[in-house]
């Protein structure tokens, strides 16, 4: 790696990063104005208020904020877990981040960031995944996948774990940008997709110091960064007022093509998309409605199968199921059913219903939540 | 003058002889009571000095000094009041020498009111049962009756202490001090709640079953309004009946708590629903004197405990010494008692802290982490107690104002005896009373493996996160619905069934 800045600068950067309630293109003007990140911090408050023309209390406060990170020791911690802290000089920083207008002047990295080269869709959603959106998630992510596509999500639970996973069970490589600092997993329950995901090339990224806790206002912020890597943005699931629609407008805002997966009228986790839709964004119905976005010089190497247009909702003879299973497949249906409505569409009892649903949950045909049975994949 | 009377005392479940000694000596005017008395056993002399008094008998006005002997074992209870007083009598010499000798014959309990009438206490038949084999015949109080009765022990029921003195003089006859004993008419299993009356709920209705069958712990998880309670209602009515030897155990249980009430010897499975505030102790027995808790009011019945999630953590946690042992050991500094408490835990809970998740009307509120946090209440120790976990899902109108009757409680408990009976032989000559109780080698003994079944295990293991732990439930629920088929081997399709009524799931890790 050839370094394109000075250690000292780097640091600098790392703990002038630390000023959270700024956007980053302030941080940029302000570098430009003392020319670099170590002249900030040389500074005094009233200087450095009087100098750029910031309120004196804010300029105090990006101060403070700044001293209370030791950058040495977000370095070390970093480089211990296999990480590095990008800024915008370096060659591996993103070449589609640095062209939004707010691109993080410090970017934490573990793992492997895609190439520029690298087709890249960002894939976000609700924490309240249905399970319509869990297969739609699992199955629009495992096709992006094996095409070639680099997903894009942020770790959350729900629809970004589910797309996430869709990945991680090809062994193919996805990013993750995290709303907390690298040091830690949120949540909880991901630290397993996580480890998953850097050990099949993928990338753990945010922009938060090292052990930033999970605050409220860190989620809208690295959403830009998701829609910054990606093209075009893809929205699952999620209501009218939600993360996933934050990254919706920011991804408009950027010039990124915006595309929804339709869902039932009456689903408030499909009221997101489907608002998306009717506003004008593009409809997904199959990978290939997401693939005709990627733009041309990216195109390179993707799977060209999965170009073509395939009808999902199109009956399909389902490969292995004895004419019973099939049965239940059909009162399943494209929602929910529970054991005691699917034995009475069936003329079953209990037992040949458990055991014709236990067949099918193993066989994945079927995913089974509080007691309610759904398809799992399309 | 020293007299010496035989009345007994508690200890855990089993009653034990107490003997009471009174010696009335020359000097200030005091009446102490020695020998570890309880408060309620302490104010008994002022109880005693009224009664005497107002029987038409003189309190003597010397030194008296009552022990109760053995002295090294605490007493609590009224039913000393009867003793001391008949004590005092024969020693001041108001009682002939004949009466004073047949006094040596008599187990004495009872409660006196200031006037000298008896009063009921509690405890009566454990202390009948365990002095048994001294041969003596029973003083207790006529509201104690039923308990005489049942203890098989002769026993006379004199309603006041003039009544009981008279009757050792030989003034009135023994017919004259004993009331007849009344039993109520035997009720009809929960006739009034039914099976039948459950709409729906299919699977539910067979995981009560197959729980009745084996003795298995059931968690029902559903929306508000799905029959949960409902359905633990009727849960008693598909029991097997009581055996005479269990119905004994829960009568003393109750006889201890003074619940008896004007029943009969108990020949109904108790069910027990204490509200989800319920303390500790009041849960799991104890307090300075210890009592048994809801735990053991409920043994040989089920313990139905509703909104199982909003019990305290620390209420949950202390169920876990009954589900595993079959009873209660309460140490405190002073004693320490066993009661037992084998129930069936019958729970009920909402599937989120706003009950709505997977309400195809009402969308649920709750944040995911919520609902892990409300699901995480029920401890995994305390999930690995309990067999079946079963969700309800909303009753649908047509379900509803079907005319077609469901199963009804008679043709479900038909099964349910069938099991249990092979049950029975099963375990003729062990301790284990159902296939819930096995141990790990009547495990071994009694559900072998299928061919084939072992890969069905280990996709369901890795497929539902089931813990290595969680096999032997499995296995010893699968007994259960053998036996319920009449079947001698397990079959890999019960195995399958009770993948049915595996644990919470966990929510919102994807699968890698």
């Amino acid at each position: 790696m050839n370094p394109s800045i000075s250690s000292a600068e780097r640091l600098a950067r790392i703990q002038l990063n630390a000023f959270l309630y700024f956007r980053a293109d302030w941080l940029e003007r302000l570098i430009e104005i003392f020319g670099s990140a170590q002249e900030i911090l040389r500074q005094d408050a009233p200087t450095l208020a009087r100098e750029a023309n910031l309120n004196p209390a804010t300029a105090a406060h990006l101060l403070r904020d700044a001293f209370a990170v030791n950058p040495q020791e977000e370095w070390d911690k970093t480089t211990a877990l296999g990480g590095y802290i990008y800024v915008p000089e370096d060659e591996e920083y993103p070449q589609s981040l640095k062209n939004i207008k707010e691109a993080p002047i410090a970017l934490y990295v573990l793992g492997q960031l895609p190439s520029n080269e690298q087709a890249c869709t960002a894939m976000v959603g609700t924490r309240k995944i249905t399970p319509y959106g869990r297969r739609a998630a699992a199955k629009l992510a495992g096709d992006l996948a094996s095409c070639g596509v680099t997903i894009v999500s942020g770790l959350a639970r729900g629809v970004d774990s589910e797309c996430h996973a869709a990945a991680v069970r090809l062994k193919k490589p996805t990013v993750g940008v995290i709303g907390t600092g690298i040091g830690r997993c949120y949540p909880p329950e991901n630290r397993a997709l996580e480890k998953a995901m850097l050990q099949y090339g993928g990338a753990v990224v945010s922009e938060l110091p090292f052990n930033s806790p999970p605050n409220a206002f860190h989620f809208p912020r690295r959403n830009r960064i998701i829609a910054g890597l990606s093209q075009p943005v893809v929205v699952v699931e999620g209501e009218i007022k939600s993360g996933a629609l934050i990254t919706a407008k920011l991804a408009l805002e950027m010039g990124k093509d915006v595309l929804a997966v339709p869902g039932p009228i009456d689903s408030a986790q499909s009221a997101g998309p489907n608002a998306l839709i009717r506003d004008g964004a593009g409809v997904v119905t199959a990978v290939s409605d997401i693939l005709d976005y990627i733009p041309q010089q990216l195109r390179f190497g993707l799977d060209s199968r999965f170009f073509e247009k395939k009808d999902l909702s199109a009956p399909k003879p389902e490969e292995d199921l004895t004419p019973r299973q099939r049965e239940v497949m059909n009162a399943v249906g494209s929602s929910q059913a529970s054991l005691d409505q699917i034995a009475e569409a069936l003329g079953a009892d209990v037992p040949e219903a458990a055991s014709l649903l236990f067949e099918l949950e193993v066989k994945g045909f079927l995913a089974c939540e509080n007691g309610l049975y759904s398809k799992s994949k399309f | 003058m020293l007299a010496n009377v035989c009345t007994g005392a508690i200890k855990g479940i089993e009653g034990f002889a107490v003997s009471v000694e009174i010696d009335i000596a020359a000097g200030m005017p005091t009446l102490a009571v020695v020998g570890l008395p309880d408060a309620e056993v302490r104010e008994s002399k002022e109880r005693v000095v009224a009664a005497v008094r107002n029987s038409g008998f003189d309190f003597p006005a010397k030194r008296i000094t009552v022990n109760l002997s053995p002295a090294e074992l605490r007493k609590s209870g009224t039913q000393f009041d009867l003793p001391i007083a008949l004590g005092i009598l024969a020693a001041s010499g108001q009682l002939s020498a004949e009466a004073s000798t047949k006094i040596q014959n008599l187990l004495v309990l009872g409660e006196l009111a200031l006037d000298g009438t008896l009063r009921p206490c509690a405890g009566v038949l454990p202390m009948l049962i365990s002095c048994q084999p001294l041969g003596k015949t029973a003083v207790i109080p006529p509201q104690n009756v039923l308990e005489g009765q049942v203890s098989g022990a002769p026993f006379i029921t004199p309603h006041t202490l003039k009544e009981l003195a008279d009757y050792l003089e030989g003034k009135l006859e023994e017919s004259a001090v004993k009331i007849a004993y009344v039993p109520e008419p035997e009720k009809p299993v929960c006739s009034e709640l039914d099976f039948s009356d459950v709409k729906g709920q299919a699977l539910a209705k067979r995981a009560l079953e197959i729980a009745a069958a084996g003795g298995h712990n059931v968690l029902m998880i559903g929306l508000p309004g799905t029959g949960k309670s409902m359905l633990a209602k009727r849960f008693p009515g598909i029991l097997p009946p009581l055996t005479q030897e269990e119905s004994l155990e829960i009568t003393k249980i109750y006889s201890i708590c003074n619940l008896m009430g004007k029943s009969r010897l108990l020949t109904q499975r108790p069910f027990r629903d204490p509200h989800h505030t319920i303390s500790d102790v009041a849960l799991i027995g104890g307090g300075s004197t210890p009592r048994p808790g809801e735990v053991s009011l409920a043994h040989n019945g089920v313990l139905f405990l509703d909104e199982f999630a909003e019990f305290s953590r620390s209420s949950l946690e202390v169920l876990r010494e009954p589900l595993e042992n079959g009873r209660v050991t309460i140490s405190r500094a002073k004693e320490t008692v066993t009661y037992p408490a084998r129930f069936t835990l019958v729970a009920a809970m909402n599937p989120c802290p706003c009950g709505h998740l997977g309400d195809p009307h009402t969308p649920c509120t709750c944040s995911p982490m919520q609902i892990n946090r409300y699901k995480a209440r029920i401890s995994g120790p305390l999930l690995d107690r309990i067999d079946l976990t079963v969700n309800l899902n909303p009753v649908k109108y047509t379900d509803w104002n079907k005319t077609s009757e469901g199963e009804t409680t008679a043709q479900i408990r038909e099964r349910v005896l069938k099991a249990r009976a092979i049950q029975r032989t099963r375990f003729a000559g062990s301790a284990t009373p159902a296939n819930a109780f096995m141990t790990s080698r009547e495990i071994k003994q009694f559900c072998a493996l299928p061919a084939g079944a072992d890969q069905i295990l280990e996709t369901a293991m890795r497929k539902f996160g089931l813990s290595a732990r969680s096999l032997d439930k499995i296995l010893k629920t699968a007994r259960t619905i053998a036996d319920l088929e009449g079947k001698d081997s397990l079959e890999t399709k019960h195995l399958v069934e009770v993948m049915q009524y595996r644990p919470l799931d966990r929510k919102g890790v994807a699968d890698l």
